[in-house]
């Protein structure tokens, strides 16, 4: 085995190492093993580390590898991969991020993660996340923040903090993520790598912790397009134990290299010239819409006429499905109780207040006011009409235009503690929440550094239901303009010498 | 207090069902893979999604959903192709995901009927029709020879899954007061379950025993569940009102929650029918509340006095998609439709020239019907003349039998229909009396020989010829010339008297219809 840099290898780079024989699967999990251990004392991306599993998983492909057999392995063979905390793999906790679920053990795995494991990936571990995912910081979660390897002071975003940091870091090429309102675009943006939120429908819900369940979508984080797509390839289509899930035969790598000549590329000027956005957030992605444009696109104006009032319908259903979805944490059967409790009400009341942080307690409340009888048509019903509304604008923009060009955040990554008050930190996803509403799919595509923070700032790409191929060979063509996402500059040495052969190594044989 | 019957002189009993009907012929859960069955060890049919375990997703069973079409259509309901399931919630353990999944305001079955036909005692009940001759109607029941029927609406049926079961240790005969522990076995959590809804439309306690028997029935012949009440996968919550004779108002309700057999449901609602009168009667006014039939005290009594309405927070399911159901499917499930227990009371009239009510009361158990059925069918050329002897048998003696005695089973008994016809056949040649044929059957089904046999071995022949019962006849009036006179002098109510006479001296052989028509003949 010849020295490798780890950090550097894409999904391809791994694939075609493990055929050439330049390294084994093994190496390369004891490579993410070396790598998290340096950099994550620093940035707290993982809440449990996995080595066992990690290594059960590379004993089978390297078994695959000797007899032959690489080909029959999936798209993502002796690729690291992290999974966000509300994900069940059997044999690990599954927290949350929550006091609730401290001590949950899986008793299943995930349709995803299934899938990650059925295409030849290594499970790395779980990552930080917003308690629940209520969140855009990863502040709320109950086991310490996640640091934004770009710079420590800041939020990795959320509320998959702990997924976007850890891809951003080097640590693993891919993890995964959960996307309700934001949460996997708006952090990728903050770390600067690319994130995927597919179509409501195509990857299976089944094992993944329910917040909204008619928003929740998971899906990948990678630093290149090409490692998204691949990952994809590896997550999509029906699952018998979701039933909102679809069948789906896309090859997500097919059009990358196609380019965006004679595609028309919407833009929406509402969120141009949003309230909020930072200058140097709009600069960039002006500056893509005209990349884009000399690429040979037609750049059309689309309007979503009814995209304002995403943000009202969406704290209404989102809380509404979150009450409801969480109502299954009262300590009876798992999680946290407040022990010591003579009738079960003052039981239930002890352990959720003691066992739920203050953004948890909050929406639930809130759900549980939205849905009582009376207040229910008020905002319950009206927030659904609006769905159909804001729904109805994609559909009628999709008929202009094959992808919608927006800014990701209307900002780049804040300082802890900056934003304490939940309304402003619920604006930190103006611009993703409609397309959750909708169901569309939407992805993060860095863009560089802030001309003003020198922090990523991303532009976010929108498709029609079920397209999501359109949107990856656009932010493909956008990264042959920008460059494939780098790895926070503090960790790109500390990961690099991870690859060096490990004293304990088996070094014969070939 | 005063009899129901007093009662419903002055006041309207406005009742209303909701039945619930565990879907126990499917092999799976509502909503995951799990093994439906009653009675093993608990928690042994359970997975992440019956559990409510973070993560888990509800998939709809649509053989659960092809059984409750089923349901409607043969109750006469227009099928809903576009519904959705609602959330219900409520925190409790006996539900792991604290909602429940039930369907909102359109279920998949709608705005349905049964017609009762009620007759004997039980039609006494409805007072109004007691006196109208057949064929005239008062408040929507028609008067008919035996009784008279009427008009039940279904208001809906929808699909919902059944809760887990909770087990109360350390109080008091497995109640919650007092218990140190409880314990809740999932199995049953997740079981399909539908609940029919009729609109209040019931006026007497025997016409919301007879809707839900029928209901059973129709369930039964469509194979969809085994309606065990004893087993609780049938169940049904009674709500009653009363309001003055001639009033359009309703009254204020009580509910009486889980009964779970016919004879508790009837007075169940003829204690509340008498208990709210009372109240009302008073001066008071009827508390709305759900009270709890106590069998051993024959009393309903207060649970819990509904202060505020309980608030479920229902919202549609966003883990289950809107429900649509094609013409397609709706088609498929009509042509597994079979023959329904009316139709079939149809054909019994129709076929072998039965009453209505014999052909009803034939019906009223799947093995009397299969009895019958299979008799009738080796019958051979004369089988009308064995119909209604049949019948008189099923009705009379083995579905007495079968009420009495849970032990007996017709369908392994030693009666085959083949020994039933041989019996009848007996009968209808008059080689025994009606008398001895019970006697036969008593002996077939503890010795399991067949009648004729019996009747030979026992020397139990009928005797028929005139001449013996003649000479008995002549003795039996010369040993008593007292009692002809008393007879002549117009006291015709001894000729019981003489054939008892005559039948002792002939030790019970004698053929019944001729001792009776020499003794007309020779006391004239």
């Amino acid at each position: 085995m010849s020295s490798f840099d780890y950090s550097a290898l894409s999904v391809d780079d791994i694939r075609s190492g493990l055929a050439a024989g330049d390294f084994k699967a093994r190496d390369i999990a004891e490579a993410a093993l070396t790598c998290i251990e340096a950099a994550d004392a620093s940035i707290n991306a993982f809440l449990q580390v996995t080595p066992d599993a990690a290594f059960a998983a590379a004993e089978a492909v390297d078994a695959a590898v000797a007899a032959g057999k690489l080909d029959t392995l999936g798209p993502l063979a002796g690729v690291p991969v992290g999974f966000k905390d509300n994900m069940n793999l059997l044999g690990t906790r599954t927290t949350c991020g929550s006091r609730m679920l401290e001590n949950y053990e899986s008793m299943y795995t995930a349709t995803c993660v299934q899938r990650v494991l059925d295409a030849g990936g290594l499970p790395m571990g779980k990552l930080n996340m917003d308690e629940f995912a209520f969140g855009s910081s990863t502040e709320t979660s109950a086991f310490g923040t996640t640091k934004n390897p770009w710079d420590l002071e800041r939020v990795p975003g959320g509320s998959s903090g702990g997924s976007a940091a850890a891809v951003a870091a080097g640590m693993t090429p891919v993890t995964l993520g959960s996307d309700t309102g934001g949460s996997i675009r708006q952090p990728a943006s903050f770390c600067g790598v690319v994130g995927v939120k597919p179509t409501y429908g195509l990857v299976s819900r089944y094992g993944v912790v329910a917040f909204g369940s008619s928003l929740d979508q998971v899906g990948p984080f990678a630093r290149n397009v090409r490692d998204a797509a691949l990952a994809l390839n590896a997550l999509v289509g029906h699952d018998d134990k979701d039933c909102t899930s679809q069948p789906c035969s896309t090859d997500f790598t097919a059009n990358l290299n196609e380019g965006v000549e004679g595609m028309r590329i919407g833009i929406v000027p509402v969120f141009m010239t949003a309230e909020g956005l930072e200058p140097e957030v709009g600069e960039a992605v002006l500056g893509a819409i005209q990349k884009l444009a000399a690429a040979g696109a037609e750049i059309v104006e689309v309007d979503l006429p009814n995209a304002a009032a995403a943000m009202s319908a969406y704290y209404v259903i989102g809380p509404c499905e979150a009450f409801s979805n969480l109502s299954r944490f009262d300590s009876v059967r798992y999680g946290f109780r407040d022990p010591g409790h003579a009738d079960l009400g003052s039981q239930y009341e002890a352990s959720r207040s003691g066992g739920f942080g203050a953004e948890a307690r909050r929406r639930i409340m809130l759900g549980s006011y939205l849905l009582s009888a009376g207040v229910y048509n008020t905002y319950y019903y009206p927030a659904q009409q609006v769905r159909t509304l804001i729904t109805d604008d994609y559909r009628m923009a999709f008929g202009e235009c094959d992808c919608i060009l927006a800014p990701a955040s209307p900002r780049t990554a804040f300082k802890f503690g900056e934003i304490s008050d939940p309304a402003t930190m619920y604006l930190s996803d103006i611009f993703t929440i409609s397309i959750n509403i909708a169901g569309n799919g939407g992805m993060s595509v860095p863009l560089g550094l802030g001309s003003d923070s020198g922090l990523p700032v991303s532009a976010q790409l929108i498709c029609p239901w079920f397209e999501d191929e359109k949107m990856l060979r656009v932010a493909a063509a956008l990264e042959r303009e920008y460059g494939a996402a780098p790895i926070a500059p503090s960790y790109a040495d500390l990961t690099a010498s991870s690859g060096e052969p490990a004293p304990s190594s088996d070094l014969g044989g070939e | 207090m005063k009899t129901m019957d007093q009662v419903l002189q002055d006041w309207e009993a406005v009742i209303g069902l909701e039945i619930h009907c565990e879907l126990t012929e499917l092999e799976t859960k509502m909503f995951c893979g799990c093994k439906l069955e009653f009675g093993a060890e608990p928690n042994t049919h359970t997975c992440p999604v019956c559990l409510g375990l973070p993560g888990a997703l509800p998939v709809p069973n649509k053989a659960a959903i092809e059984s409750i079409v089923l349901a409607g259509l043969a109750t006469n309901c227009d099928i809903e192709k576009h519904t959705m399931f609602y959330r219900k919630g409520y925190m409790y353990p006996d539900m792991a995901k604290n909602f429940q999944t039930t369907q909102g305001p359109k279920a998949f079955a709608m705005r349905g009927w049964l017609d009762l036909d009620v007759d004997g005692k039980g039609a006494e009940e409805r007072v109004e029709v007691r006196d109208l001759a057949a064929g005239d109607e008062a408040n929507g029941a028609t008067r008919t020879e035996t009784g008279y029927t009427t008009h039940i609406g279904i208001t809906r049926i929808h699909m919902e899954e059944d809760a887990g079961k909770m087990v109360h240790l350390g109080g008091g005969e497995g109640r919650i007061d007092g218990a140190t522990h409880s314990l809740v076995d999932y199995n049953r959590a997740g079981t399909p379950l539908m609940e029919l809804v009729t609109e209040p439309d019931l006026r007497t306690p025997e016409e919301a025993r007879l809707f839900m028997q029928k209901l059973r029935q129709v369930y039964l012949c469509l194979g969809i569940s085994d309606c065990s009440l004893e087993e609780g996968s049938m169940r049904a919550d009674g709500n009653i009102s009363l309001r003055r004779r001639g009033e359009t108002e309703f009254g204020t309700r009580t509910e009486m929650k889980n009964i779970n057999s016919f004879k508790a449901l009837h007075d169940a609602l003829a204690y509340e029918i008498c208990r709210q009168a009372e109240v009302l009667e008073e001066g008071g006014t009827v508390v709305q509340e759900t009270r709890h039939w106590d069998p051993a005290t024959k009393r309903t009594i207060s649970m819990r006095v509904k202060e505020t309405a309980d608030d479920y927070r229902m919202f549609p399911d966003p883990d289950l998609a809107p429900y649509d159901l094609s013409d397609e499917f709706i088609e498929g499930v009509r042509a597994k439709l079979p023959e329904l227990p009316d139709q079939k009371v149809a054909r019994f009239q129709r076929s072998w020239g039965l009453s209505a009510y014999d052909a009803r009361h034939v019906i009223e158990h799947r093995e009397t019907t299969q009895f019958f059925e299979t008799a009738m069918a080796q019958a051979g050329p004369d089988a009308e003349k064995f119909a209604k002897p049949l019948a008189n048998l099923i009705i009379n003696d083995l579905a007495a039998r079968m009420n009495a005695d849970e032990g007996f089973d017709l369908a392994t008994s030693a009666l085959t229909p083949a020994r039933a016809l041989e019996l009848l056949g007996l009968q209808i040649a008059d080689t025994i009396s009606s008398k001895q044929a019970k006697e036969v059957l008593e002996v077939v089904l503890a010795e399991d020989k067949d009648p004729a046999a019996i009747v030979e071995e026992r020397g139990m022949k009928q005797v028929s010829d005139t001449g013996a019962i003649e000479a008995v006849v002549d003795a039996v009036l010369a040993a008593n010339p007292d009692k002809v006179d008393e007879y002549k002098g117009g006291k015709t109510g001894l000729l019981g008297f003489f054939v008892g006479q005559c039948m002792k001296e002939m030790k019970g052989q004698g053929n019944p219809k001729l001792i009776n028509q020499l003794l007309e003949q020779k006391l004239q």
